[in-house]
């Protein structure tokens, strides 16, 4: 059974423009699984609607053979699923310290609290040196780590990605990555979706092609990466050759 | 106009201190539910005028002194205020745009009770100190004054630590700071909103008593009061609490030299003009932050 399965799913922001119409995909225990897709495809609106801020209006997803789909956000995050969004979402006037503590917002007992305190510390050592810092202080990529240290307070299975990436410089966003194998590799499953698709992709072990709220293709990340109608549609164009006589035939 | 000696100027700084830090207490509950619910609660003002006539009707009927009053009043209008968020002020749509016009007809119809109940008369409480004074190094200080702002200091104190100490409290800050990562984990925005409109409200029924003694009010006072606390919380920056409290000793001070350089009636002009000049440098406030769309 997969730990996440979606359905032929259908949902909407404003009724009657569906965004959504008719995604499948499943996610399974241990994977990073990698949407991609062009602008409006609905990437982000699959994230939403996993995590229980939209509701579809059509289709069922499961997580972990439960049905989740359209219970409210708070229930979802305690069933274990958890959302970093796209561009920053840390508390910028809280320490990072307050920051992770909000990230365990719905864990009463203290000492599950400072437990996995400690881990989210071990996992990033410089967030405990920097504990007392305003997260608002930090830099993107800095952010994006006290986001998912947050995120992590929870100790989720699955975590949710939405453009982690996104503004980020060239090494900070390898960095970034490599942070996310690691967490993989210790046993976190991970959903995520990447406007960076080449980067993307190498990181995960599956794919799927998102094209107008339908998933189009699927593949292990291999597949996608080397097919070339993958590359030429989906993967921001071609090989740097191929895009420099582009430019030059517009401008010349 | 003349300028005050050295002794009558520290005198007065000394005066409107005490009367500032009043001020921040009775501004802090508006500017937190601003800060959280992006509400401006109008009806404020007839909040603290309410608990003016409550702090008064608990001395008449027990003499009860109006400090102590603030252990009854507080709790009471705590659950007043989460009542009224959670039943009537939730339902409304688009609170950011409407809200001001519901908690204005709140504040009518406060004041309307109150006058029928009340009448207009001007009414003051007056414990057995009203009159007394200390004298600190040569300096006159009313006691009412300095029990009213070491009660204000006391509930502002409590106040934070609720904010920086407590779990709800984290949760009431990061709903400021960014209230859809405050949903991502897992804060209920209707349970914070109605916390924080309960707390605000409670801060009104403390100021409220502190209100009572100090001054004398009767039912339409609530207007003056709701004038004065706005202007505070748009001068510190709305919805920032520090910026209140500094809004409000600077009123506070402000008010009294005024009152002693030239007369008590040009108090108000020079605060607005100050309130005006400063907003032209910084039109967020003293500690308020650029309001910026999200993405």
């Amino acid at each position: 059974m997969p730990m996440l399965q979606l359905d032929n799913v259908f949902a909407s922001y404003i009724p009657g423009v569906e965004i959504l119409r008719g995604v499948s995909l499943r996610v399974e225990q241990g994977e990073i699984v990698c949407l991609v897709g062009p602008n409006g495809a609905g990437k982000s609106t699959v994230l939403r609607a996993v995590s229980g801020f939209l509701k579809p209006s059509k289709g069922s997803i499961t997580f972990n053979g439960k049905s989740i789909g359209g219970m409210p956000p708070q229930k979802i995050l305690t069933e274990g699923i958890t959302h970093v969004p796209q561009g920053h979402s840390v508390f910028p006037k809280m320490t990072i310290h307050e920051n992770l503590l909000m990230g365990a917002f719905t864990v009463m007992d203290q000492k599950v609290i400072e437990q996995r305190l400690e881990k989210v510390y071990s996992l990033f050592s410089w967030l405990k040196i920097r504990s007392k810092e305003k997260a608002g202080n930090l830099s993107g990529g800095q952010q994006k780590i006290v986001e998912i240290g947050r995120a992590l307070m929870l100790e989720p299975p699955l975590m949710i990605l939405d453009e982690p990436s996104l503004g980020l410089a060239p090494k900070t966003m390898s960095e970034l990555f490599e942070n996310i194998r690691e967490l993989n590799r210790n046993g976190l499953t991970i959903l995520m979706v990447e406007q960076n698709a080449r980067e993307g992709l190498a990181s995960a072990h599956r794919g799927y092609v998102l094209e107008l709220g339908k998933d189009k293709f699927e593949g292990t990340a291999k597949e996608l990466l080397d097919s070339p109608e993958m590359a030429k549609l989906y993967l921001g164009g071609s090989t740097d050759e191929d895009s420099y006589r582009r430019r030059r035939g517009r401008w010349a | 106009m003349s300028l005050p000696s050295a002794h009558l100027f520290i005198q007065t700084l000394i005066l409107g201190i005490l009367v500032g830090g009043v001020y921040a207490l009775m501004a802090s509950g508006l500017t937190l539910i601003f800060g959280v619910m992006k509400v401006i609660n109008v009806a404020h003002g007839a909040f603290l005028i309410l608990g003016a006539y409550l702090t008064y009707l608990l001395f008449q009927w027990f003499k009860l002194d109006p400090i102590i009053s603030i252990a009854i009043t507080m709790p009471l209008f705590f659950l007043f205020g989460w009542l009224l968020q959670k039943y009537v002020f939730s339902r409304i749509e688009s609170p950011e745009q409407t809200s001001v016009l519901v908690t204005f007809a709140l504040a009518l119809i406060l004041e309307g009770l109150l006058g029928a109940i009340f009448q207009t008369t001007a009414r003051s409480v007056t414990p057995s100190y009203s009159t007394a004074t200390i004298i600190l190094a040569t300096y006159r200080i009313p006691v009412t004054r300095l029990a009213g702002f070491v009660t204000a200091l006391v509930v502002l104190l409590i106040l934070y630590y609720v904010l920086e100490r407590t779990r709800l409290g984290r949760a009431v800050r990061a709903t400021i700071q960014d209230p859809r990562a405050a949903q991502l984990v897992g804060v209920k925005i209707s349970m914070v909103s109605a916390f924080t409109f309960a707390l605000g409200v409670s801060t009104a029924a403390a100021g409220g008593s502190l209100l009572s003694m100090i001054y004398t009010f009767n039912p339409a006072s609530q207007g003056d009061w709701v004038a004065k606390t706005l202007a505070i919380i748009v001068l510190g920056g709305m919805g920032s609490l520090p910026g209140a409290l500094i809004a409000s000793l600077i009123l506070g001070v402000m008010e009294q030299l005024t009152a002693i350089i030239v007369t008590l009636y040009w108090s108000p002009i020079v605060f607005y003009v100050f309130l005006f000049l400063t907003l032209i440098v910084r039109p967020q406030g003293l500690m308020g932050e650029v309001i910026r769309e999200k993405g």
